[in-house]
Parts: structure tokens; C-alpha cells; sequence
């Protein structure tokens, strides 16, 4: 019966082909350090499962979204430990995705034919790290308020362009409703649909590319 | 690299991958245990270290030191050695660089080595660069300033009553009376005189919403004399504790709200039984908060006479000692009796205290005016007590709500978005 419903599924939807490619394909032997990369996939994984429990309860205005926190850690059954997990997430996430970044270069892996994964991990990091300093404002309290102004103060001292980069950033000269509304989508949309698309990418060139193997002497 | 460098990549790596392991199950096996690893790590975090609360944004605070999260720090460090005309090449020139070089490594990196010995210069390089991010985040942990420490963050709906009820005794008592109940001002400089309407009744409490209270706490009413206090207008309250003090005022004074328990018991002054000696610290402190502190505190018209402590109570002002142990003529006794005496008024001034509170100011001189209750204690058992009368002053914060009563108004409060917390 089982076996029946399985063949039925895999006529159509070539269960059997995605095994192989995915699952049953032989690779170098390689050792810990090579899973800082699904370590990374998997922290991502958790923050998106933390952030759409979170964003039930948050609201993104400066007049409710401390509430709303608050409300989180103190009302929402378990709400402080999903909190604590996004929370310490972010944190993992940032240090796990430098460290594998680091493990690709130290093994050389980004040279030919991996460019490429190398270049869409470039990307990634850099979106990671934008997901860390939208979602830092978004608590709305003092740390995150004035961390963000000296943040978007920063690009502002670039010539010419600067003042109109700040002032996209902050949609206004000072940090607003408007501001808060932004990075929240840019936390929420942006950003994860951009990292989620590039994982793909990555992904599908690491299982086409096969994982590198562990540069010996002749290499 | 030329097509014969690429066919012998691809050949060497083809000979590697024969000599290898499945994906399934060798190498999956460890991601998963990393993973599994890192879900056990991530909720021992959560739940041991959690998350810092910190007070909510108060845009007015500009003495409020700006820290990045933590892995930005060594930006920000780096920046202080670009100061002035050149901080841009700080700010965009180095970053841009940086992450223009991360892009383009695979590219301008020629060199078709793979094994460490044969790349010594990119990796000696990388390893310089990490090192200065990591000495640089060190640096910049090490140097920040301590953050001085901010007032009270209160986290449930009760601990924001609570507070809210003690900024209201130290800041709004003076003029709006210690229940909200107004009457004529009296000794505040430059509104003496002035008769204030209740703010505890529903003539106030169903038309203003707690944006409205919100605004006239910060801003004040200029025209009809009430100062803003919020720090953005020159006054002493941030948002945060603007907020408690609306909700303090919603819960209390508002019938259609029920006041939580934990509040109407912090409220509440220990009763006193007979022969038992009061101390400062239990039953006195409590009535100074909620009917004295107002006025008698640094920055107010009150002979130089703060309450703020026992040492205070017992020896500040121009007229020390206001409160002699045992004397039943101390000054602050007869003040409490409505006496008029050169340059000491009645007190509080505009209304006379409840007589329990008073007999228990009474009492507390009579039996030494002890400050702890350890002392306290220890006198009663000396039998020191004086009177077989009990006292069982409880402080309602309205006439309407004792300990232990159940209120059952349960209408919605549309009113009240600011405060209330969404309910699931
Ligand atoms: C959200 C962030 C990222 C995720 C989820 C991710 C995921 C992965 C996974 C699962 C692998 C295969 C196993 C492994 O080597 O660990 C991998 C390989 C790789 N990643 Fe990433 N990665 C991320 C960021 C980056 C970054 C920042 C870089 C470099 C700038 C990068 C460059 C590479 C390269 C070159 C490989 C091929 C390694 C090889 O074949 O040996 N990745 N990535």
C-alpha cells in the first residue's frame, strides 16, 4: 500500500530523481568545519520560524511596538523564550555565517568552478547582517533608538550622496514612524525573500558543484 | 587558468569524490547533529541569559550612549580614527572596498593553489584583517561607557501601577491632592490658591483617552498653570514613566477598568496592631510617600525639610529637629494637628490627614520613633506599645476599591490603546 502510494507520487513528481541527485550523490570526505554551512541554513530556519510566531504580536509604530514587546515577554505564553531564541538567533546566525565564509577561504573553496557560490555567499552575509540592524531598532527602546540614529548617521558623512542616503534610510531627517515602518518590512520581506532566493541559488550550485574537498598538498 | 588547469581540477576532485562518502547518510548526519546542537544551545540562552530589558526610546534622552550591536562594533571603532574632514574614508571609502574585494576575491585571486603552503600571502592577509575586527570589537567593548543607570523599567500591567502610583505621589500629590481629588492648591509657588477639579472622577476619565492624558502630562496645560513634565519640555518624567502614570490613573480612578490585586496590596500601609510599636520603615514610609513626598524634596518650597529617607525625616530643615523620639510636641505632630506656628503651616496644607494616619504618626513618636522594624520589634516586646487601640488604616487608593473586594465592571476600554496590551 505504502509502496504503491510512493510509486503513484513518484510518476509524478520524480521523487526518485531528487533522492539521487540530493541525497544519494558520493562526496569528498571532509570534516566538522563543513557543516558551519547548514548550521548556518539552519539558524536562518529558526529565525524565520521565531520572526512569524513575534510578528503575530508586534506592531511596527512607536507608539505601541515597546508595548507590544513587553506584552510579548510578560502575556504571551512562551513568548519570552521565542523571543530569546530570535534574540540569540540573530547573534549565532551572524557569527556562524563569518565563520563558514572564513572556512571557504581558508580552504580555498571559492576558487574554480565555486566563484559563484562564493559571490551569492557574499551576498548573503551582507543581508544577514542587514537583518541584524533592521531588527535591532525594532524593539523601540532606548538601546535600539539611538544605536539606529548614530547607525544611519553613519552613511551621511559620505560626500554629496550622504544627507540623501541618511534621509532614505530614516524616510525624514529624524528617526520616525516612518523609519520604524521601513525596517520592519525591510525585516520582514526584503531582506528574507532576498536571503531565501540566494540560499537557493547557493544550494543549487553546492549540489550541481559537489562540496569541495579538503585541499591536500598537490592541490 | 587556462582549460587544461580546469580539466585537472575536475579530474583531481572526481578522484576525491570516489574516494568519498555519501551525503546520505554521512555527511547529513553531522549537520543534523549541529543543528541539534544549536537548537539545545539556543533555548539554553533563551532561557538563562534571555533578553536585556531595556527602557523604552525616549528621543529626548540625547545623554543616552549610542551602542551598536555588537558585531558593528568594530566599524564604529575604527571610525575614531578617521575623525573630522576624513571620517568618510572611514565611513564608505573602507567598508566599500572591503565589501567590493569580498566580491571580486574569486576573481582577482589568480592564483590556482588550493593547499595553504601555496597561498601563504592570502591567508597571512585574511588572518590580519580578522584579527583587527576581532581586536577591534574588544577595543571598542572595553572603551564604551558604562550606561548610567536609568529608572525603573516596570514589565506587568501591575509593577506599571505600582510605579505609576509612586511617580504620581511624587509629582502630581502637590497640586492634584493624593487621590486625584483637586481643591484649592495650596503652598506650591505660584498656583497658590488655585482650585483644581478632581481628575479621579468620570467627568474626566471617559472623555479623555490615554493619548489625551499622555499629552497633558508631557506638554502640560500651560494656560490653566499645570508645567509639562515630560524631559522633552524641561520636566523630570521620560515616556516610559508617562505611560505608568497614565495607567496608574486609568486603573485606579476609571470604574470601567479593574484594578489588578498586586497593586491595591502594595498600596496598602501594614496595620498596626494594639501595643505594637510602629517603625518608620513599615508604617510611616509608606504615608510620607503617598501624602508628603510631593512637596518635601529636594527643589521644593518646604523649609528645607526632604522626607526622602529616615535621616532626613529625623534631622533635615530649618526648624531640625522636626521630629523628637518620644516628644508628643515634636513639630511635626503639631503641623499634623493643624497647628499654626511662625513660619510652619498645617500639613499636607490643603486637607488634614485621615486621624488613623495620624494616630499612627503619634504612635510612632510615642514609641521612640524607631526607624527598622527590627527595632520596632524589639520594642513592642519591651512592652512599649502604649495603647490597646488597633489601627487598621489601609490606604484605598479610591474611595471605591479595598483589598480584597472584587470589582466587576468588565466593559472594554476602547479608550485606552496606549496602555493596553492586545489580547490574544
Ligand atoms: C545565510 C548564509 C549562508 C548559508 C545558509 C550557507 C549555506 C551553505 C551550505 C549549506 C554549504 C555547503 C556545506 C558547507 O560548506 O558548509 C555552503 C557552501 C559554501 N558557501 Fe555558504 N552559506 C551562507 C553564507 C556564505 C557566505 C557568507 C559565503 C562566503 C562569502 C559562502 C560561501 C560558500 C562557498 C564558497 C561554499 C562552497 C564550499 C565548498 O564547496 O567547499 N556562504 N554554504
Amino acid at each position: 500500500m505504502t509502496s504503491k502510494f510512493v510509486t503513484w507520487l513518484d510518476e509524478r513528481l520524480g521523487l526518485q530523481g531528487i533522492y539521487d541527485t540530493v541525497f544519494d550523490r558520493k562526496v569528498p570526505k571532509v570534516n566538522w568545519w563543513f557543516t558551519l554551512g547548514s548550521a548556518s541554513l539552519f539558524l536562518f530556519v529558526m529565525q524565520v520560524v521565531t520572526g512569524i510566531f513575534l510578528s503575530v504580536y508586534y506592531v511596527p509604530s512607536p507608539d505601541h511596538a515597546y508595548d507590544s514587546i513587553q506584552y510579548i515577554m510578560n502575556g504571551v505564553t512562551f513568548g519570552w523564550l521565542i523571543r530569546g531564541i530570535h534574540h540569540w538567533g540573530a547573534t549565532l546566525m551572524v557569527i556562524f555565517v563569518f565563520i563558514h565564509m572564513l572556512r571557504t577561504f581558508y580552504y580555498a573553496a571559492y576558487k574554480f568552478p565555486r566563484e559563484l557560490t562564493w559571490v551569492t555567499g557574499v551576498v548573503l552575509l551582507l543581508a544577514t547582517l542587514g537583518m541584524g540592524f533592521t531588527g535591532y531598532l525594532l524593539p523601540w527602546n532606548q538601546k535600539a533608538y539611538w544605536a539606529t540614529t548614530v547607525g544611519t548617521e553613519i552613511p551621511g558623512t559620505i560626500p554629496v550622496i550622504g544627507p540623501f542616503i541618511t534621509s532614505i534610510l530614516r524616510g525624514g531627517s529624524e528617526l520616525s514612524a516612518v523609519t520604524l515602518a521601513r525596517f520592519y518590512s525591510v525585516h520582514i520581506w526584503f531582506l528574507p525573500l532576498v536571503i531565501l532566493l540566494v540560499i537557493g541559488i547557493h544550494m543549487y550550485l553546492i549540489i550541481r558543484l559537489g562540496i569541495s574537498n579538503i585541499p591536500g598538498k598537490d592541490d | 587558468m587556462n582549460e587544461e588547469q580546469k580539466k585537472g581540477i575536475l579530474e583531481k576532485y572526481k578522484q576525491a569524490k570516489q574516494k568519498g562518502v555519501k551525503f546520505y547518510p554521512d555527511i547529513i548526519y553531522k549537520d543534523i547533529l549541529i543543528s541539534f546542537a544549536l537548537f539545545i544551545v539556543l533555548v539554553i540562552m533563551a532561557i538563562f541569559i534571555g533578553v536585556v530589558n531595556e527602557p523604552k526610546a525616549n528621543p529626548s534622552d540625547t545623554a543616552y550612549v549610542p551602542r551598536p550591536e555588537w558585531y558593528f562594533l568594530f566599524l564604529f571603532e575604527m571610525l575614531k580614527y578617521f575623525p573630522g574632514e576624513i571620517e568618510w574614508i572611514g565611513t564608505a571609502i573602507i567598508p566599500g572596498l572591503a565589501v567590493l574585494a569580498l566580491f571580486l576575491l574569486p576573481f582577482f585571486d589568480r592564483n590556482p593553489n588550493r593547499h595553504w603552503s601555496k597561498r601563504k600571502f592570502a591567508i597571512t592577509f585574511m588572518t590580519v584583517i580578522v584579527l583587527g575586527m576581532v581586536g577591534l570589537t574588544i577595543l571598542a567593548a572595553a572603551t564604551t561607557p558604562e550606561q548610567e543607570e536609568e529608572g525603573v523599567i516596570a514589565n506587568t500591567m501591575s509593577e506599571q501601577i505600582v510605579v505609576g502610583e509612586e511617580l504620581y505621589s511624587i509629582h502630581c500629590v502637590e497640586c492634584h491632592g493624593p487621590e486625584g481629588e483637586g481643591g484649592e492648591i495650596k503652598g506650591v509657588e505660584g498656583l497658590e490658591g488655585v482650585i483644581l477639579d478632581p481628575i479621579n472622577t468620570e467627568d474626566v476619565m471617559y472623555p479623555f483617552t490615554d493619548e489625551t492624558l499622555y499629552n497633558i502630562i508631557d506638554m502640560g496645560q500651560p494656560n490653566l498653570g499645570m508645567p509639562p513634565f515630560s524631559t522633552q519640555f524641561g520636566g523630570e518624567l521620560s515616556p516610559a514613566e508617562i505611560e505608568y502614570l497614565v495607567t496608574f490613573m486609568r486603573y485606579t480612578w476609571d470604574d470601567r477598568a479593574e484594578l489588578p490585586e498586586e497593586p491595591v496590596a502594595a498600596a496598602a500601609i501594614p496595620t498596626l496592631a494594639p501595643n505594637e510599636v510602629p517603625s518608620y520603615e513599615v508604617h510611616v514610609a509608606p504615608i510620607i510617600k503617598r501624602y508628603c513626598i510631593s512637596c518635601h524634596r529636594p527643589g521644593k518650597k518646604n523649609n528645607n525639610y526632604t522626607m526622602g529617607s529616615y535621616e532626613e525625616v529625623m534631622t533635615s530643615g530649618d526648624n531640625a529637629p522636626n521630629v523628637i523620639p518620644g516628644d508628643m510636641t515634636s513639630i511635626l505632630l503639631r503641623t499634623l494637628h493643624r497647628e499654626e506656628m511662625e513660619n510652619i503651616g498645617p500639613m499636607p496644607p490643603s486637607k488634614a490627614l485621615k486621624p488613623e494616619l495620624i494616630a499612627i504618626f503619634e504612635r510612632w513618636v510615642a514609641g521612640g520613633a524607631l526607624n527598622t522594624a527590627a527595632e520596632a520589634a524589639a520594642a513592642t516586646a519591651a512592652g512599649a506599645g502604649g495603647t490597646t487601640v488597633p489601627i487598621t488604616a489601609t490606604l484605598t487608593i479610591t474611595g471605591t476599591i479595598v483589598p480584597g473586594s472584587t470589582i466587576t465592571p468588565t466593559i472594554p476600554l476602547a479608550t485606552s490603546e496606549a496602555t493596553q496590551q492586545p489580547t490574544p
